[in-house]
């Protein structure tokens, strides 16, 4: 993975630095030693390293505004970073650049239950949002599975999903303002703590949920409550093939229903799964569908017969429906333990997001089948079918010589393919720098221009998080300047990093 | 509006559009970028020197109902593309609102890339969303006569900036939208409305906080004056049959009086009129507003503005967190100020729906912003029009 240059002239005031930002957080919140930085070299993406500069933690929205404007005048690049959960690599430090941690932003500032809002800090946790409403029967709906550590802040960096988002949204969804820091130490104001506080302002805030962290540092979110459904029940259902489930996931979607889950494991997560939960699976089922079904009682039994009757239409050798909230989490169970089952079966895998239109699921599997022969490495399908969202898990050994980049390689492929078939590279992990390469095949020179001139608007010098979602820089000077026509590659001699 | 002075240009395809705005920026001529006209009202007046009228691309590139998506031409009207969807049982879960009664302009001929342009929702915003949260992707033109794309038609999509919300709302003044692809949703089997006499603002509004906080999936609270004269309370239960018939009872309980119930097309008819506003029957000379705020904040912002005399009539929507109002036009440059002021007070967002030019020009139909966000937003126009060619001056008032 190749990154930007680093900057020897900065790496070489690392102490002085270090000495200006201890002035502006105190002496113990910038972590200068190199064992103690050790733990931040890296996010969920362990294949991808680097030694950040200095790591800073700030304590306060004016401390973020002090720093960033220190790092812009002294040209310092930034790498914001939660909890480090990210899959597509969003927080890999820079060598010449500071890590920004939220970890001590970290308050739920405000609790609004009549307008039904929170107003938190970005280092709150995902699920620290929901625990502090629940007394009120509330919740924050977006639920990543990475949700007991990852933050709020890096949820929005990312635009997040998770397992309800078919019927409940992504986290884009449920944001209703946002405070952030510019580069320049600007603090932006947008939206506000109420439903249609950004009413007649231009989407600053849908632009800045899910920029990755290249546009501003987030200070403070206002998110959206909601009541916790009454009663969720959950359908498992198997299949002799991998077409019938997916042929069922749109029958459902046909029928009218959208459930709040609906989730896909082949035959060989299941066999992983069977050792763990002690549970074994009908030897006739190639593939199992999950659909979850909430709302009020009355709603959730009138569905579940529905999606029961349909399931048997489409083939379904066998259906479980839960009727207590144990059995419920007993059949998630499976699901939850998949890519920790998986892990037993082998030292090392690799997993991407790409997502596709609904009825091209069969053809994509297939696809992957043959890859598979092709790079000689096993995998294993546990995904968000309700809205197309692939989980392929690649399956490889780092020790053997080559490996790595044969999942790295058999990985791209299935993205590639995923585009191919009308889809995106991203559901919901990123770009990052795991996709950035990639990201030529989605989109034309002329859509990466146009969504790097956000950038410019944004960060002109390009001190935040660089290196991360685009191949190239954006060289924001130019534009304006220079206009090729249609087709042509506006700057063919910017160098890929 | 001087538009009717103007060359007129419809183009029919992407490619036309591109030329156009080549040709335009070339020229360094400034373009009233529109759908059919039917919300030209809306907004601040436009003054450009061409016409650039998006009716004509209204072809569906697919509609895939199993995939719950739908990319279309901006030009395709609502109703058609309403139309479609119901024939599949679908539907656009923001309730898109036409305006039309405000403008005296023809319902019919409102367009899908005018909902888009002005984002503009209608009663469900409380339950389902808004229209950036159905905006899957755009394809459009920028200010140098490139043609880009943006967002995918997946469900969802994290690939890049997401542009798509970007430009949702940007009254055209980004780029110029050709295509869109859009979520859309099954429609609710059943629908039923409950309507009861209203007792105080505060009343009602306290209701409406103990309705929305049971999960009943509740997609409409409004409050308004009924044809009667009398206020009234109006209730939209959505969902399977079975589930409408059961939170219908869990409602009545809650409820301080026995409500009047309507069923299917009666209540269809009701919430229409809502997304309307035609409870509001504004005079010719009225202005007419939109003020987004906290539903707690509602009750004694709307006492302190009737009493200053800025509200003549209002009606309350979004479970109390948006007030309709119309203002008498007798002295509007003073009473525009005013309210406005009473709003920021209490960090409410106020938005000139309908009023002369000459006062929106003045005062900016939208509600004002930091200056920088202003600054934030003005760069990002550059971004994307850099010689600022589309409906100058259609969301910043010109100093």
């Amino acid at each position: 993975m190749q990154m930007p240059e680093p900057s020897q002239a900065i790496m070489n005031q690392r102490e002085a630095l270090a000495v200006a930002l201890r002035q502006i957080v105190g002496q113990e919140w910038v972590i200068s030693d190199e064992a103690e930085r050790r733990p931040y070299q890296c996010d969920g993406i362990t294949a991808y390293m680097a030694m950040p500069l200095l790591v800073v933690l700030p304590g306060s929205a004016a401390e973020v505004q002090q720093i960033l404007r220190f790092c812009h005048e002294r040209g310092v690049k930034v790498v914001p970073r939660g909890s480090g959960t990210s899959l597509s690599g969003g927080a890999l430090p820079l060598e010449d650049g500071i890590l920004l941690v939220t970890s001590r932003l970290c308050n739920v500032l405000e609790v609004d239950a009549p307008n039904r809002v929170a107003r938190v800090q970005p280092g709150v946790p995902n699920i620290k949002i929901s625990e502090a409403v629940q007394h009120l029967g509330l919740c924050y709906m977006p639920d990543p599975s990475s949700q007991l550590i990852s933050t709020i802040g890096g949820n929005v960096a990312e635009n997040a999903g998770g397992v309800h988002c078919l019927k409940y949204g992504v986290t884009a969804n449920h944001i209703l303002g946002l405070e952030a820091v510019l580069m320049t130490g600007e603090i932006i104001r947008l939206g506000g703590a109420y439903l249609g506080a950004a009413e007649g302002e231009m989407d600053l805030m849908g632009v800045l949920t899910g920029s990755e962290g290249l546009l501003a540092m987030v200070t403070e979110i206002a998110v959206r409550l909601e009541p916790v459904p009454e009663v969720a029940r959950v359908i498992s259902m198997s299949f002799p093939s991998v077409e019938e489930a997916c042929a069922c996931v749109g029958a459902i979607v046909g029928a009218g229903i959208i459930p709040a889950g609906l989730e896909f494991m082949d035959r060989k997560v299941l066999d992983a799964v069977s050792v763990l939960i002690r549970e074994t699976f009908d030897s006739n089922t190639a593939a199992l569908l999950l659909c979850e079904l909430d709302g009020t009682a009355v709603e959730v039994d009138a569905l579940v017969d529905v999606v029961s009757d349909v399931a048997r239409n489409q083939g379904a050798i066998e259906t479980k429906v839960s009727t207590t909230e144990e059995e419920r989490q007993r059949i998630w169970s499976s699901r939850k333990l998949a890519f920790s089952a998986i892990g037993k079966l082998c030292p090392d895998y690799y997993c991407t997001d790409g997502t596709i239109p609904r009825n091209k699921l069969p053809e994509v599997l297939n696809k992957m089948a043959d890859m598979s022969v092709k790079y000689g490495l096993d995998y294993a399908n546990c995904f968000h079918a309700g809205d197309g969202n692939l989980h392929p898990i690649i399956m490889y050994d780092a020790a053997k010589p080559g490996d790595l980049e044969k999942a790295e390689a058999f990985g791209a492929d299935v993205l590639i393919a995923c585009v191919d078939a009308g889809g995106v590279l991203s559901g919901e992990h990123g770009v990052g720098v795991e996709k950035r390469d990639l990201m030529t095949h989605q989109f034309t020179d002329i859509d990466l221009n146009q969504q790097q001139m956000v950038k410019c608007a944004f960060d002109p010098a390009e001190l935040l998080n660089p290196g991360k979602v685009f191949p190239t820089a954006c060289r924001c000077a130019e534009f304006g300047r220079m206009h090729v026509r249609n087709g042509a590659i506006r700057f063919p001699d910017i160098p890929r990093f | 509006m001087t538009q009717t002075e103007t060359v007129c240009l419809r183009p029919a395809s992407t490619q036309d559009v591109a030329d156009i705005v080549m040709d335009a920026a070339a020229a360094g001529q400034t373009l009233a970028v529109t759908g059919n006209g039917t919300r030209s009202g809306f907004g601040n007046p436009v003054k450009a020197d061409r016409t650039l009228a998006l009716g004509g691309l209204d072809q569906i590139a697919f509609y895939d109902p199993e995939d719950l998506v739908i990319r279309t031409g901006v030009g395709l009207t609502l109703d058609e593309l309403e139309h479609m969807l119901a024939a599949k049982g679908q539907y656009l879960p923001f309730e898109p609102p036409r305006y039309t009664g405000l403008y005296g302009t023809d319902a019919q001929r409102s367009t899908v890339g005018g909902a888009v342009a002005t984002a503009l929702s209608g009663p469900r915003r409380i339950l389902s969303g808004a229209v950036r949260d159905f905006v899957l992707g755009v394809e459009g033109v920028n200010g140098q006569g490139d043609v880009f794309k943006a967002g995918g038609r997946t469900m969802k999509n994290v690939t890049g900036y997401d542009l798509s919300k970007l430009v949702t709302g940007a009254c055209g003044t980004l780029a110029v939208l050709t295509s869109v692809t859009l979520k859309v949703l099954p429609a609710p089997r059943a629908e039923l409305t409950l309507v009861l006499p209203a007792r105080t603002l505060e009343d009602d509004r306290a209701l409406f906080e103990k309705i929305r906080a049971l999960p009943l999936g509740v997609g409409g609270l409004a409050r308004r004056v009924g044809a009667d004269g009398r206020c009234e309370v109006i209730i939209r239960v959505e969902g399977t049959a079975p589930g409408v018939a059961g939170n219908h009872q869990v409602l009545e309980a809650l409820l301080p009086t026995p409500p009047r119930v309507l069923e299917q097309e009666e209540s269809q008819a009701l919430w229409r009129e809502i997304r309307e506003l035609s409870c509001l029957t504004p005079k010719a000379d009225e202005l007419v507003w939109r003020v987004n705020l906290p539903a707690t904040a509602m009750p004694a912002f709307v006492d302190e503005a009737r009493r200053a005399g800025c509200i003549n009539r209002f009606f309350v929507d979004w479970a109390g967190g948006v007030v309709f109002s119309t203002m008498r036009g007798v002295q509007p440059e003073v009473d525009v100020l005013r309210y406005r002021k009473m709003a920021e007070k209490i960090g409410a967002r106020s938005m000139i729906l309908r009023a002369p030019d000459a006062i929106r020009s003045q005062f900016g139909a939208f509600p004002p912003v930091a200056a920088g966000v202003a600054a934030l937003e003005q760069r990002t126009r550059t971004a994307f029009d850099p010689a600022g060619i589309f409906n100058p001056g259609r969301m910043t008032v010109q100093a």
